[in-house]
């Protein structure tokens, strides 16, 4: 008996969707909009974080030593250079090497180079940070401790550049828990009215439902089953939208935004992202269904 | 067995649209409540089926007091009755067929049962050969036909109906008054809200007389 009244409430659900198309149509356009909202901030906060970590990727910090240090000391050095977290990578270049990088970089300057009778180039240990570290402070400490080993002559690290890359991932944060916030709450406030709206429309259904004797659970079912179906076709939708945005944004727009275009890029949202925005347009639309047609049980 | 104690219902002060109504329908009884608009019909009705709440006073159906059940549990009541609605309470989108087979769904019968019992009640109203239309396309008079047969078609043990030939011709009315009467013979308690006096004078085997809110008398045919 159970299987044969789920057959027609799911049956119920499907004529519902089919027959107030019109206004199911409009709900999964808002429902979908405000994911898509949601999802173009997610696209550009992915490309922020990513170009935070290309960024990050390419912090290098050159530790110049002493030509004639002995292979004994150049391994201390290396020693307390790895024994920091934050290293992700030693290399050490030599002074011939360093020659050849200096050359190949600027051909124009070679003839100066041979007039000099010695490489001028000292020999280095040039380190790679790890991904995602931006405490200026811990790099600070880091490179203090490993310029006063013996031997070390000279640093060259760009502090500036990463003042500014930590101020900017701060700022990027902040925004993101604010607009993010935000967007969240919107969304849910608009989808589930989107959604109560509908159940007003059909409050006399389950009024007639009620007085002629259906349980409070074989109302709320169809409409349970409307409400995921409309929040999951809204979250979709969204995605199929933002796919097309990803593609088409930088051929119509990516150009005109001249030294922006880096940082207004659009980058693909993670499965997990997408997970949750379908997940999301799901839980939604079925919550808020319920949680409406629950207010006209009471007849 | 139907028992309204002291039943008083205030929609809006000062006016009382039911003032101490008391009355006692046994099973079987085919009843009218009769009285001029605004006399409170509809009302007392309502209340039976606990559509609306009274203001004061008990109800009792059976034995037990429908005012104490639960509003989750009220379903197990409404399934004993059959209900005519005054507005008929359709639902438009939906074909004649699936309106009259609702309260037979709700119980989960299969699909069978219920094309040859909604087919059997739509016949009894003279409605078959419109199954399948939708109610906009029905006439006033056809819709109200819709509305019998849904409150019919689950051979109900107490059939409440307002108004329920306001909009059908004297033949047709009489027609749906004689089905009215087959049920009550196979069982069912029927209570009908009407101030049609010809009805009431052929079929009225019990008459409340309802005069602003106020029962004012009582007639049992022997």
């Amino acid at each position: 008996m159970i299987f044969r009244q789920l057959g027609y409430l799911f049956k119920a659900a499907g004529n519902n969707l089919w027959n107030f198309r019109g206004r199911n149509f409009i709900s999964v356009l808002i429902i979908g909009f405000s994911f898509l909202i949601i999802g173009i901030f997610l696209a550009l906060s992915n490309n922020l974080t990513y170009l935070g970590e290309q960024l990050s990727n390419n912090l290098a910090i050159s530790f110049f030593l002493d030509k004639n240090l002995k292979s004994e000391d150049l391994e201390f050095i290396k020693s307390q250079i790895l024994t920091s977290s934050l290293v992700d990578q030693v290399a050490y270049v030599s002074s011939d090497e360093a020659l050849k990088r200096f050359t190949a970089s600027f051909p124009e300057l070679k003839d100066i180079l041979d007039h000099l009778q010695s490489n001028p180039f000292p020999p280095s240990y040039e380190v790679r940070l790890k991904k995602k570290t931006m405490s200026l402070t811990a790099i600070t400490s880091f490179i203090e401790n490993i310029r006063h080993l013996k031997g070390v002559i000279d640093v060259q690290f760009n502090q500036e550049w990463v003042e500014k890359m930590e101020s900017l991932s701060r700022i990027v944060k902040a925004i993101g828990f604010f607009l993010g916030g935000i967007l969240i709450m919107a969304s849910f406030f608009i989808i589930s009215n989107v959604v109560r709206l509908n159940v007003f429309a059909r409050k006399n259904e389950i009024e007639i439902l009620r007085l002629v004797g259906a349980t409070n659970t074989f109302i709320r079912i169809p409409f349970l089953i409307e409400g995921f179906v409309l929040g999951l076709l809204g979250s979709l939708i969204s995605i199929f939208i933002l796919f097309l945005l990803i593609k088409i944004f930088p051929i119509y727009v990516g150009s005109s935004l001249g030294a922006a275009k880096e940082l207004l890029a659009l980058r693909p949202l993670t499965t997990e992202q997408l997970t949750w925005l379908i997940t999301g347009g799901a839980v939604i639309g079925t919550l808020g269904s319920v949680t409406s047609v629950s207010r006209f049980l009471r007849v | 067995m139907i028992e309204l104690y002291h039943i008083w219902k205030q929609y809006q002060k000062p006016h009382w649209a039911l003032s101490d109504v008391s009355i006692e329908i046994n099973s079987g009884d085919f009843c009218f409540i009769t009285g001029p608009s605004g006399s409170g019909k509809t009302t007392l009705l309502k209340i039976i089926f606990k559509e609306i709440l009274p203001t004061e006073g008990q109800i009792l159906i059976d034995g037990v007091n429908i005012l104490k059940i639960p509003d989750h549990k009220i379903y197990r009541l409404r399934r004993t009755m059959g209900i005519v609605f005054q507005d008929f309470r359709l639902l438009f989108h939906q074909s004649v067929f699936d309106n009259v087979a609702i309260p037979l769904k709700i119980l989960g019968i299969p699909y069978k049962e219920i094309r040859r019992r909604v087919f059997n009640a739509l016949r009894q109203v003279n409605l078959h050969h419109k199954m399948w239309e939708f109610p906009q396309r029905l006439s006033y008079g056809e819709q109200q036909r819709v509305a019998i047969a849904r409150a019919i078609v689950n051979n109900p043990k107490i059939l409440l109906a307002d108004e329920p030939t306001g909009n059908l011709d004297p033949e047709l009315a009489f027609e749906i008054m004689s089905i009215f009467k087959e049920i009550n013979k196979q069982g069912a308690t029927v209570i009908i809200g009407s101030h049609d006096r010809e009805l009431i004078r052929h079929f009225g085997d019990k008459i409340f007389f309802l005069q602003k809110g106020k029962i004012i008398g009582k007639e049992v045919k022997q």
